[in-house]
């Protein structure tokens, strides 16, 4: 086992990460064995655009981990950011581009406040994320009058689901490789992810170093909140409709995904990739879930447990090393 | 002195990497106090940790009241009657004094528990020991010196039949040590058994009975406190080591540039009208005991913490600090007293830690330039002579000593002038230390000016240049070293202010 | 010293108190229709559920952690009991005793996950909430369920928070919710169970060197908000027709905030159950006011949180005064 660990071409991925690449396939051989025509284009597709809006909410909350804080709000704040913007060019005339934007804005918005909050006035990341958690789904609702929104078809001058497919060209597969990788390099190579994931590991060292630790924390739930806001685009260029009042339970998918990858809840230790596997993981599961003919709500139990067994086995790693 | 209570044979722990207790004897008679002796990192605190089942021991014996037993926990240890009264102290802040002293074993009514008969309770042991603490205080609302009577006084509430201090005067004024040693002594009389682990050579001859000393995890052995010398004791603790010698005058020129200057410095009540000067290549000690406000001084001037009123000048010039960044960017570094809470990134490679402060210059565009960050982090470990694999190493995997080189390293690589030195040696076996005191040397001659805050004597005096002494949050003293004596310090440091 | 502190906390309930006091003349000053004694009734039919949860939850924060899982916990317990009375005909009392031992089972768990297993609480509990919603849904077979409504067989339940007398309806639960938070408030400031609960959130590497069974009463302290989130259930219940599966989101946001508002330490160690008892009022106020000045309900969601956001923010400048 040990030998195998320290294959260098192992060590270069990731021992971590080749053990998730091989249950994504083991589960998918699986899946495919099990529920007829599961290893078609279609489902595959389907697990695509689940992949995509969950990846981008996923990305975002490794950055705020990896700070050692949490952001559970991203759920309905992708919601708020999809009413806000839907509303405004469906109701409100405002044209796409712009529209888009807003959804951008409005989470670039929220992962400001949140991070000012937790960085500059040090209020536990969890009762933000409460708080944020709730005023989205308030904001959003009153700002929509608790209607529903449905953002329009690609004939009906919707050309933004082409970010998501074109024909059968999975594009958004291509976006969110392209952001993970910007993701990977921001964590990896620049003065603010280094910062980051340091001040995630030891907060008061890095202080002391004369860093401003403040400004790097905040910037992590500021890249997480437009993050999220391009998560709300490819949920609806996938799922057309979202209503007010929902989106909690892909806070835990995205944790989910985000901890699977090997991200250290205790911060400082957070892999990019690890998370872009985490999240098809998850994706495929939700996939499945429902392939085999379970309802919705077998995939909130069953990404709850696997939620905490992720955490256990970090949990465990850790005390394992004192 | 009555007979052996308690009896610790060949006793072996080991943690990875380091041998902590190396087949370790140590025996505690009825009515007597022993003291355990040895420097930093000598075993002492581990031999009682192991003692009263915090640790568990790799092998040997312990025989206490005639049984061979092995307690599993501090609990268990504590019914049986061997009390560990900790250095760090283990208060739960929001309760009350009574309340703290009791606590697993409340008194109960019911299944109310009876606050009323604890605090009379309190109140008797507290007038046992003589001492004046309202068991309805609030413990966090106490001094550091009365909550450690309250831990005493917990520890004799379980009915001790050994009583282990773990360097109980550290914290204490010296009327509050008078206190302390009175009640040991009452204590004593009563046939108790006594464990006392201190650094304080005056305070070994004074109240105890029989030394045992210990060196690098090893018992050295054990003497008869009024049959020996002072001399006798240190020649056992130091042993092979050769120190850097003891400095006789300044090696500074009478001429050198002052560097830092405070001017009345205020920060809460552990810093209270702080003024001195550093001048350029000098080692200026901080002598004082525990909780004096020396560490609290270092943060206020580096900006780690809030300061109310005081000014700094910098190379002569006024400087405003606020935060640890002003302090950096004026040249001034800062290792802290507890290296993995506030001085390195344990997660992170040598590397990454030695650049931590000076990243903005490892950049090329926007990315980190790692190659460089590399080469210099090199380089450092060279000439600091850092034992380490490589540089891709993580820091959690060094020892104590090549930590503390990491964060001198990424002080010097910021090009820091002036360092401040919170308790540079704690937690570092004895080998490694004498090489930061080379190195501080070296860096001092090479004209880098040094704050030194160390609670060692033998530290202070064998480094400084200057001493300045501090007291609850005061300057109680400034001295050439030259002049400068254990007494005369010790005085200075315990000084009490009217 | 005792005295200056606890006279400390108390200011600071007499200070929301105050608070809700305003907030009721505020109300009553705004809209006529407020000034009425149904708006009484509806203010307290509204607050049972979040007072019981509140007192629950006040364990798990004083000892430095949360329970997020309380309420889409509640809707499940409900669910789970309810549907056993109403289509699988089990008396009432029968099915109240399955849903308080389903919140006895996940405070369990979440005890377990975070006090043996030590899970960071917010996530384990985040974690049983979505697991709860699911368990719910599946439980009810995905439909709303409704407990015996009033003057049915069974619907004996319902009275015991509001009883009709002379034709005026009248507000009995809060007797009952007085009374529960009188034996907390004992709990917590006079026996063991809460005294170690402090113990944990202000040092809880003391209380393990004091040999305390920290692992005992850290499980308990969910436990205990599992039981009484199960309570919650049975006052929601009782007081609305339906129970919809799927909901639940957000009250715990209430029973939360209402705690920290009413003095209880975000950071663990310090609060006190009447404080949450009072803090629950000035949620509940805005909750059934915000709707008579003109703001629809959702403007209650952006309020709640920005009003847990200050709470704490005042929390937070009191502490760094007090430091100083």
């Amino acid at each position: 086992m040990k030998k195998i660990k320290e294959n260098p071409i192992v060590k270069k991925l990731g021992f971590n990460r080749i053990v998730l690449t091989g249950v994504l396939i083991l589960m998918y051989v699986l899946l495919s064995l099990m529920v007829n025509n599961f290893a078609g284009l279609p489902r595959i597709m389907s697990a695509l655009n689940y992949a995509y809006f969950l990846g981008f909410l996923s990305l975002g909350v490794t950055f705020v981990i990896a700070t050692g804080g949490i952001d559970f709000s991203i759920g309905p704040v992708m919601f708020c950011c999809a009413l806000v913007a839907g509303y405004s060019l469906t109701s409100k005339g405002i044209p796409m581009l712009p529209s888009l934007l807003i959804s951008i804005v409005v989470g670039l918005i929220f992962g400001t406040w949140n991070g000012y909050l937790v960085a500059y006035w040090k209020v536990p990341p969890f009762i933000v994320s409460m708080a944020s958690m709730n005023m989205a789904k308030g904001i959003a609702s009153v700002f929509t009058k608790t209607q529903s929104v449905s953002w329009p078809q690609a004939a009906q001058g919707g050309w933004f689901r082409n970010l998501v497919k074109v024909g059968k060209f999975p594009v958004g597969l291509v976006v969110f490789l392209c952001v993970a990788v910007i993701c990977s390099i921001i964590l990896n190579h620049t003065k603010a992810g280094r910062y980051m994931l340091s001040l995630g590991s030891n907060r008061e060292a890095v202080r002391l170093s004369g860093v401003d630790i403040k400004k790097w924390e905040m910037l992590a739930y500021i890249l997480c909140g437009i993050l999220v806001g391009i998560a709300a685009i490819y949920y609806v260029g996938a799922y057309t409709t979202v209503q007010p009042g929902y989106g909690d339970q892909y806070n835990n998918e995205a944790i989910a995904g985000c901890v699977m990858g090997g991200t250290s809840m205790a911060g400082g230790l957070a892999s990019i990739g690890g998370t872009v596997i985490g999240v098809f993981i998850i994706a495929l599961l939700q996939e499945g879930i429902l392939a085999l003919g379970f309802t919705k709500d077998y995939q909130l139990i069953i990404t709850g447990l696997i939620v905490i067994v992720a955490v256990y086995a970090d949990v465990m790693a850790r005390r394992r090393k004192n | 002195m009555g007979e052996v209570i308690l009896e610790m044979k060949e006793i072996d722990k080991t943690f990875p990497g380091v041998h902590a207790l190396d087949h370790v004897n140590f025996e505690v008679r009825k009515g007597e106090v022993h003291a355990l002796m040895g420097e930093n990192g000598a075993g002492k605190s581990t031999l009682m940790k192991v003692l009263t089942g915090i640790y568990t021991k790799d092998s040997g014996s312990i025989i206490y009241e005639g049984k061979d037993i092995e307690f599993h926990g501090a609990r268990e240890a504590q019914d049986a009657g061997v009390v560990i009264v900790h250095q760090e102290l283990n208060m739960v802040g929001h309760l009350t004094v009574a309340q703290n002293i009791f606590i697993g074993r409340e008194f109960k009514k019911g299944i109310k528990i009876d606050d009323k008969k604890m605090n009379e309770e309190a109140k008797k042991l507290f007038d046992r020991l003589n001492i004046d603490i309202d068991p309805t205080a609030t413990m966090s609302d106490l001094t550091v010196g009365k909550q450690q009577m309250c831990e005493i006084a917990k520890a004799i509430s379980h009915e001790a039949k050994v009583i282990i201090f773990d360097e109980p005067s550290a914290a204490l004024t010296e009327s509050e040590i008078e206190d302390l040693f009175k009640i040991i002594r009452d204590l004593r009389e009563q046939q108790m058994a006594i464990v006392y682990i201190s650094h304080r050579m005056d305070e070994i001859k004074v109240i105890t009975d029989r030394v045992t000393v210990m060196r690098d995890g090893c018992y050295v052995g054990t003497l008869i406190t009024d049959e020996c010398t002072k001399d006798d004791i240190i020649n056992m603790m130091v042993g092979r080591v050769i120190y850097e010698e003891p400095k006789t005058k300044s090696m500074v020129a009478p001429d050198a540039p002052v560097v830092l200057k405070v001017e009345h410095l205020n920060a809460g009540k552990m810093v209270q009208d702080v003024s001195f000067e550093l001048r350029k290549g000098e080692i200026l000690g901080f002598s004082g005991l525990m909780g004096a406000g020396r560490t609290e001084t270092a943060r206020a001037i580096f900006g780690a913490d809030p300061k109310e009123s005081g000014d700094i000048y910098v190379n002569g010039e006024k400087v405003v600090i606020n935060s640890p960044q002003d302090a950096v960017k004026h040249g001034i570094g800062y290792l802290s007293e507890d290296r993995k809470r506030f001085g390195i990134v344990v997660q992170k490679s040598v590397a990454e830690n030695t650049t931590m402060a000076d990243l903005p210059n490892y950049i090329k565009g926007i990315f980190i330039n790692k190659k460089k960050e590399r080469e210099v982090a090199q380089k450092f470990v060279d000439s600091l002579n850092t034992k380490t694999p490589g540089v891709d190493q993580l820091v959690v995997n060094l020892s104590g000593g090549n930590q503390q080189k990491v964060v001198i390293a990424k002080w010097l690589c910021k090009n820091c002038d002036i360092l401040i030195f919170d308790e540079p040696t704690r937690g570092i076996d004895v080998g490694a230390k004498n090489e930061i005191y080379k190195l501080m040397n070296k860096l001092a001659a090479e004209g880098k000016s040094i704050i030194m805050i160390s609670s060692e004597m033998t530290e202070i005096l064998r480094m400084s240049d200057r001493v300045v002494v501090m007291c609850e949050g005061r300057k109680t003293g400034e001295i050439a070293i030259e002049e400068a004596t254990q007494e005369n310090i010790m005085n200075m440091a315990t000084r009490e202010i009217g | 010293m005792e005295i200056k502190k606890s006279k400390k906390i108390f200011k600071q309930e007499v200070i929301v108190f105050l608070v809700v006091i305003a907030l009721l003349l505020f109300f009553c000053l705004m809209s006529p229709d407020f000034r009425k004694y149904t708006t009484i009734l509806t203010i307290m039919d509204y607050s049972y559920y979040i007072v019981l949860m509140s007192i629950g939850v006040t364990f798990p924060l004083i000892t430095g952690g949360v329970d997020l899982s309380i309420g889409t916990g509640l809707i499940c317990y409900s669910l789970a009991g309810g549907y056993l009375v109403v289509h699988a005909g089990w008396p009432t009392g029968l099915g109240m005793l399955v849903s308080i031992l389903f919140g006895v089972a996940i405070g369990t768990l979440n005890g377990v996950l975070i006090g043996v297993m030590d899970l960071p609480p917010f996530l384990a509990t985040l974690c049983t909430c979505m697991i709860t919603r699911g368990l719910g849904s599946i439980c009810a077979k995905n439909f709303g369920v409704s407990w015996p409504t009033a003057g049915t067989p069974g619907s004996w339940f319902r009275s015991i928070f509001k009883i009709t007398v002379n034709g005026t309806k009248l507000p009995l639960g809060f007797v009952w919710v007085l009374m529960l938070v009188l034996i907390m408030n004992f709990v917590l400031k006079h026996t063991k169970m809460g005294r170690y609960t402090i113990a944990i959130g202000s040092n809880k590497e003391a209380a393990i060197l004091s040999g305390i069974n920290v692992k005992f009463y850290h499980i308990m302290a969910y436990v205990i908000s599992g039981f009484f989130a199960a309570l919650a259930s049975i006052a929601y219940s009782a007081v609305f027709a339906t129970v919809q599966p799927g909901t639940g989101a957000g009250f715990e946001l209430e029973a939360i905030g209402g705690a920290i508002v009413g003095g209880v330490s975000a950071t663990g160690g310090a609060g006190s159950i009447v404080g949450s008892l009072i803090g629950v009022f000035v949620i509940c106020l805005l909750k059934t006011g915000l709707p008579f000045i003109g703001l629809q309900a959702n403007w209650q969601q952006i309020v709640t949180g920005l009003v847990l956001i200050g709470a704490v923010m005042v929390d937070i400048i009191k502490r760094k005064r007090e430091k100083k």
